[in-house]
């Protein structure tokens, strides 16, 4: 038995199993297993023993747990001002403010995360489904427009869209000036806080769950609704009894996602303080990880609790990529993928349907989208200056982009950062898609996890790990993170941002018949020789649309930049200096460069979703898991 | 050109046995076909010879040369897929320049080569075509060439044929067997198709569950199935059950079934049968004289059911009590429906087997 167990050792280490499974394994032990484990080494073990004891310092800290909670919904208070009356008088009048999300609620840190979290991922969920449904099932004039539309709240434009939902809403905003000045009741609406952080959230992540129910919806064999309705089902119960239940992968994928997303979201607390100052919306278990090692020079100044609350986040994490794989298993994925085999039912709605439809779809999109627009306009204008109202335009915030010695360095790193970790990347997700795919060997399933779990972990965990793991251990070298963060930067895209690539081309190597290589092996080809010759030339186009996508979300990178490149300014990626000028800069006009930088973010994503959807001739590789 | 020989080879997935024990010799130059109903490990079995699969117990001998932990790219075998597996990035020429560009030849002699067999399989000029552009027979022909063009040790062919339309299954089997003993290769065939396996093959392994049921020349598995497995799977039959009455000192059966009595013979020397055993009787079509006999044979009276014209033959089936037995029918004899009549069986074209193998799982499905 021993001997056959060496016998198939030697007959599986092939040269180039061997070396995968080197690089595959170095680059995952050290750039996340370590890191994360350094994390719970720091939370969980005080003077060289185990202990509980900053555990119960978490829980019983009232900032991060708050008993009793504070449930104040909304506040409102009145304001006199001085309001010019036809006959030339001034009159003293009255202003109600109606504050929502100022005062309350607040449950403490961790509690006001899953607060957050649970609400967005039951509003996208609502909308996502609805929409999907729509999209799938009727067919209306203009739909095609709007299925487009539909994927603009996923353009990211790091802070400043959060930034432009604050200016919307904030006090003297778009919405108040509407209300004050145009309709001129003596109204005023405020939305920050929680509130506002789950109205960003749901509108930027609602599509992820669309995307997944109508990939779901799609491959449904037409014929399960077919014979539903031949024994009487339809409309409301049709839907209810089986197009529902199943797209249930989708949603149960799509929901946790967001439920992820949202928990390690920084964008929308880092805007909405630009937009409010600090206020309720940072208080979230994101924004205080970040708070605490943005600041630190040195790792002994941060508080302990910090540990326990990235290891709760990464606990969640964990739990939520269990859910999906449950859910969405990769066999399904690569189904999942080839797309709608099947003729589509689709019905037309009658007009009042119709009216429905559109009302929906429009307000829909408008409300999500705007955020995109508003960005496009503050690059191009001086709307940050200007009140609620841009006045005219200006070329200065998109020139900057080439003539800003600040911003133009900042662009250079992101590139450069995103090219080398590109070429990393390809060489460890083929790897890992290839072991997992074709080689069977002890192990198989905990490499699968490994690669693909990162999509998951926060950001923001992933960096503190390196800084507490690479700080405490290298440091003054090429990987000390409070020296060359830029080095770090490479290694945390590749490790956040490769399981698209290793997605992509699990999914190409699924796609092809393990016969191809095998006839190479008969030939007389070496399973090297058979892996550059025959399947890489054959999943060529997978490897490609994975690493445009890779490197796309590697420039749109933002928690890893912040927190990293916080530590040398100088080394800093475009989102860093994004959120520098949107958090950090008093100048207010700055805001405007941040926005020309999102716009240049959108554009490189729009030409990369547009160029990887023609080559890989699929949509859904895109955010499925 | 080599004979391959299965020792003792077993290959589990999981807890489903896919080769059982089998033990094979292919010889030199020799066709030999693995056949049987499928999901039986035909194809199992020819991926552990290439390599592609590795058996948990016994071995791969090619000649005297243990190769069981050889990797496939140091077997020297040719295969040739049953979906073919030619790149869709590689024209012709490059698909079946392949194997001889890892060997390192000089490009002229890759050149002649691909062209010789090219010439073999008779698709000379189709080099610059990409597989998309050529049709289902063409592309066999490609994959064929691209398994032979390397000269292996041994040929292994996975259901070649069965992408291909009844006509041009027919012509490729015949083209397949030319171009085998032209070379002087020995082959590998793996089909479910009888027919296919009983015009092509040297000989044959019939297989089921895993497991070798008989090893034979077409002929001999014909004539001489040595259980009722391999009776039933290879050509059409009737089949008849009832008690045994008597067995001879020279192995005669005497077989009594309610309709009527059939003398037979015993194919193997494992079947042992006594008077009052329950047994069954398998009757090929063509077995069935229409004159008495001058040896002994066994008659048979009823009425024929049913006349279907097939060409240059009849087939009819003929009505005793509760049995229907299926004959052919020479053209020169008239038969009718309603007619009655006497035919005669030769004790050697009834082959007698234990009835308890009917009820053995294994056979069940088959027997529908
Ligand atoms: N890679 C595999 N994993 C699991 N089971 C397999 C695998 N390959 C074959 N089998 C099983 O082994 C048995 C024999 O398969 P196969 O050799 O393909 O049969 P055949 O070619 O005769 O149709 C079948 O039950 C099949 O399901
Ligand atoms: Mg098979």
């Amino acid at each position: 038995m021993a001997s056959f167990l060496l016998r198939k050792i030697r007959r599986e280490l092939d040269s180039l199993t061997s070396s995968q499974l080197i690089i595959v394994l170095f680059l995952l032990t050290f750039f996340l297993l370590l890191p994360l484990g350094s994390i719970l080494y720091k939370g969980f073990v005080v003077g060289n023993h185990f202990s509980l004891a900053y555990v119960e310092q978490t829980f019983k800290d009232p900032q991060m747990i708050k008993i009793p909670p504070n449930t104040a919904l909304m506040k409102f208070t009145q304001i006199y001002r001085f309001k010019l009356l036809p006959n030339g008088s001034r009159a003293l009048i009255p202003i109600n403010i109606l504050a929502i999300g100022s005062e309350g609620p607040d449950f403490g840190y961790i509690l006001n995360s899953i607060f957050v979290s649970t609400s967005v991922m039951i509003f996208a969920s609502i909308i996502g489904v609805i929409a999907a449904f729509i999209i799938a099932r009727y067919d209306f004039p203009g739909k095609n427009v709007f299925r487009v539309l539909l994927f603009i709240p996923l353009l990211a434009t790091p802070f400043v869209n959060a930034y432009v939902i604050g200016k919307v809403l904030g006090t003297s905003g778009l919405v108040n000036y509407l209300l004050n000045n145009v309709f001129h009741l003596p109204y005023k609406l405020v939305i920050s806080g929680l509130p506002a952080v789950i109205i960003i959230q749901t509108l930027s992540f609602f599509p992820i769950v669309y995307m997944n129910v109508l990939s779901s919806i799609i491959n449904i064999d037409p014929s399960m609704e077919e014979q539903a309705e031949n024994l009487g089902a339809h409309g409301l119960k049709l839907f209810r009894t089986i197009t529902f239940p199943l797209s249930l992968p989708g949603l149960a994928s799509g929901a946790t996602l967001v439920f992820v997303f949202s928990m390690e979201d920084l964008g929308a607390p880092i805007g909405l303080a630009g937009a409010f100052g600090n206020g309720l919306h940072t208080h979230l278990m994101s924004f205080y990880v970040f708070s605490q090692f943005q600041q630190a020079y040195s790792l002994s100044l941060v508080n302990p609790e910090a540990y326990i609350v990235a290891t709760i986040m990464l606990t969640i994490a964990t739990i939520g990529f269990i859910i999906i794989k449950k859910y969405v298993s990769l066999r399904q994925y690569a189904m999942l993928s080839k797309g709608g085999r099947w003729s589509p039912r689709l019905s037309r709605p009658k007009w009042l349907g119709l009216a429905g439809v559109y009302a929906f779809m429009t307000l829909l999109v408008i409300t999500a989208s705007f955020p995109q627009f508003g960005v496009i306009v503050l690059s191009l204008t001086n709307w940050a200056t200007s009140g609620p109202l841009p006045t005219h335009l200006t070329p200065n915030y998109i020139l900057a982009l080439v003539e800003k010695p600040g911003v133009v360095q900042a662009i250079k790193n992101s590139a450069t950062y995103s090219g080398l970790a590109i070429a990393i990347t390809v060489l460890l997700g083929t790897s890992a898609a290839y072991i997992v795919a074709r080689r069977n060997i002890t192990g198989r399933e905990a490499i699968d996890v490994l690669a693909t779990i990162p999509i998951v972990i926060p950001g923001i965990i992933i960096a503190v790990g390196f800084l507490v793991f690479f700080g405490s251990l290298f440091p003054n070298t090429l990987f000390d993170p409070f020296i060359n963060p830029g080095t770090l930067l490479i290694f945390t895209y590749t490790v956040r941002r490769s399981p698209f690539l290793t997605r992509s081309v699990f999914a190409g190597l699924q796609q092809t018949h393990v016969s191809l290589e095998e006839a190479a092996m008969n030939l007389g080809a070496s399973r090297t020789r058979t892996f550059f010759s025959i399947t890489i030339p054959l999943v060529a186009a997978n490897v490609i649309g994975g690493s445009i996508l890779s490197f796309v979300y590697m420039m749109n990178e933002t928690s890893t930049s912040l927190i990293l490149g916080s530590h040398q300014p100088s080394q800093g990626p475009i989102t860093f200096l994004m959120s520098q000028v949107i958090y950090g800069s008093g100048q207010v006009s700055a805001v405007s460069i941040a926005a020309a930088l999102g716009v240049l973010l959108m554009t490189l994503q729009i030409i990369a979703i547009a160029v990887s959807n023609y080559i890989l001739k699929q949509r859904v590789a895109f955010l499925g898991v | 050109m080599v004979n391959v020989k299965l020792v003792n080879v077993t290959k589990r997935f999981g807890r489903v046995v896919a080769v059982n024990k089998v033990t094979l010799v292919a010889e030199h130059g020799e066709f030999f076909t693995l056949l049987g109903p499928s999901g039986c490990g035909k194809t199992t079995t020819l991926r552990i010879i290439a390599g592609l699969e590795y058996a948990d117990e016994g071995k791969i001998i090619f000649d005297d040369t243990d190769v069981t932990d050889l990797p496939p790219y140091k077997r020297g075998t040719g295969m040739v897929f049953q979906n073919y597996a030619l790149w869709p990035h590689m024209t012709v020429f490059d698909n079946i320049a392949y194997g001889l560009k890892i060997k390192k030849l000089p490009k002229d002699e890759v050149r002649r080569r691909v062209k010789e067999v090219l010439d073999l399989i008779k698709l000379t000029g189709m080099e610059d075509r990409y597989p998309t552009q050529l049709s289902g027979g063409q592309q066999q022909r490609v994959a064929l060439a691209r398994a032979l063009v390397v000269e292996p040790k041994v040929l292994l062919l996975d259901e070649p044929l069965s992408n291909l339309d009844a006509k041009l299954r027919v012509e490729m089997r015949e083209e397949i067997q030319r171009i085998q003993k032209k070379l002087g290769i020995t082959a590998i065939y793996v089909t479910h198709d009888q027919e296919e396996a009983m015009v092509i093959s040297d000989r044959i392994a019939v297989l089921n569950q895993g497991t070798v049921m008989q090893v034979g020349t077409p002929q001999e598995l014909y004539k001489r199935p040595r259980n009722l497995f391999v009776a039933t799977f290879l050509g059409r039959y009737t089949i008849a059950e009832g008690l045994v009455k008597e067995v001879s000192s020279e192995g005669l059966v005497l077989l009594h079934t309610p309709a009527v009595k059939l003398l037979g013979i015993v194919t193997s020397p494992e079947i042992r049968l006594k008077e009052g055993d329950k047994a069954v009787a398998i009757i090929r079509p063509h077995a069935f004289k229409f004159h008495e006999p001058q040896t002994k044979s066994s008659p048979i009276t009823g009425v024929i059911e049913w006349v279907s014209y097939l060409g240059p033959y009849y087939e009819a089936r003929l009505k005793v009590g509760k049995l229907s037995f299926l004959m052919t029918v020479d053209p020169s004899i008239k038969v009718e429906v309603g007619m009655k009549l006497t035919v005669y069986v030769h004790p050697e074209d009834i082959v007698i087997f234990p009835a308890k193998a009917l009820r053995e799982e294994s056979y069940g499905a088959e027997l529908k």
